[in-house]
């Protein structure tokens, strides 16, 4: 889904530059959950290897019938285990280094950072948010929990991004809406299954190996649970 | 003085973890499960416009590392200045966030 150059208007390039900018700028504020304990510095090199993930898995194509191919784009899985704010910047790090080997264009950086980071990033958290509240009503083991909500999440938002994707090259006049809106949500309707079991596979294995690299925890109401569950068991 | 002790686990997973992804992409050229085809958005621009309409896109620039033809030293290349730009920047915000919390 990286968008090369010369693809989008200039613009629609511009505006969404200045969205993105406007949103990292914000997020680096926003960013309390990730560094709020005294050693989180030890947080620091894992958030590289989830980079060096991001990028390994984004750099390499899986097979999709039809003669295409899908790549994990990643922004829902760093929004989970990061937090929103800090996917986005994420996003765009590794944007700009595969840009380097002409994966996405250098100026699309921004209309791909607002697709896959911040659809990808924050719609994607928000949308595992949702499906956190449902399932946290079940008995379900936290890890079982967080995994099928992070690759419903994941799913829903491949999708999305791929139609915010099309309307941009729609609006661009590049191709015309009627044919790459359809033609980008067929395409990624496939393509986002992977996105969806590579995700909900690699947060259910952190989960279940280092729990404490999921800074999000508490917002997705798991250390609430786990409260509850020992409570009842106390009451017991 | 950083102390070396404190970050001796994370550096031994993280290298670990590194290797594993480095062998992953290895395996999957070798064995060829990994898909040369277009992906999504090139598909649908390539339905509609054909592949040289968009191989002749205009662009700015010419990527300064488009030249590794090689795509298993791409991808090393790659995870490593991944690795290295995105502890660079994320340090530099811990250091301000610290800067603040002092501040306030």
């Amino acid at each position: 889904m990286h968008i090369p150059d010369g693809l989008l208007d200039p613009v629609v390039t511009i505006l969404l530059w200045i969205v993105t900018i406007v949103i990292m700028v914000f997020g680096v504020r926003k960013i309390r959950a990730l560094f709020k304990d005294e050693d989180s510095e030890k947080l620091i090199p894992y958030i590289g290897v989830l980079a060096a993930t991001i990028f390994a898995f984004q750099f390499v194509n899986y097979p999709v019938p039809g003669g295409t191919s899908g790549h994990l784009v990643g922004g829902t899985l760093v929004g989970v285990i990061l937090g929103p704010w800090a996917a986005v910047i994420v996003i765009f790090l590794v944007l700009i280094v595969q840009s380097l080997f002409g994966d996405g264009g250098i100026t699309a950086i921004g209309a791909n950072t607002f697709n896959m980071g911040i659809i990808g990033g924050i719609g994607g958290f928000y949308i595992v948010k949702a499906i956190m509240i449902v399932l946290n009503k079940t008995s379900m083991k936290k890890e079982n929990k967080l995994a099928i909500a992070t690759g419903i999440g994941a799913y829903i938002a491949i999708v999305l991004a791929a139609l915010a994707c099309a309307i941009e090259v729609g609006i661009s006049g590049s191709i015309p809406m009627s044919v790459i809106v359809p033609a980008m949500l067929f395409w990624h309707a496939i393509i986002g299954i992977g996105e969806g079991v590579i995700s909900a596979l690699i947060v259910w294995f952190i989960y279940r190996v280092k729990p404490e690299l999921i800074t999000t925890e508490e917002q997705f109401g798991l250390l609430k649970s786990e409260l509850m569950t020992t409570e009842k068991k106390s009451e017991v | 003085m950083v102390e070396l002790e404190k970050y001796k686990w994370p550096i031994i997973e993280i290298a670990i973890i590194i290797g594993v992804l480095v062998v992953m992409i290895a395996i999957g050229f070798a064995i060829g499960i990994l898909s040369t085809d277009p992906d999504g958005l090139e598909r649908a621009v390539i339905d509609a416009k054909g592949e040289e309409w968009l191989e002749g896109l205009p662009s700015v620039w010419t990527p300064i590392l488009g030249w590794i033809e090689n795509e298993y030293v791409a991808g090393i290349i790659g995870i490593l200045l991944s690795v290295i730009l995105m502890m660079v920047v994320f340090w530099l915000i811990l250091r301000l966030k610290k800067r603040e919390n002092i501040k306030n």
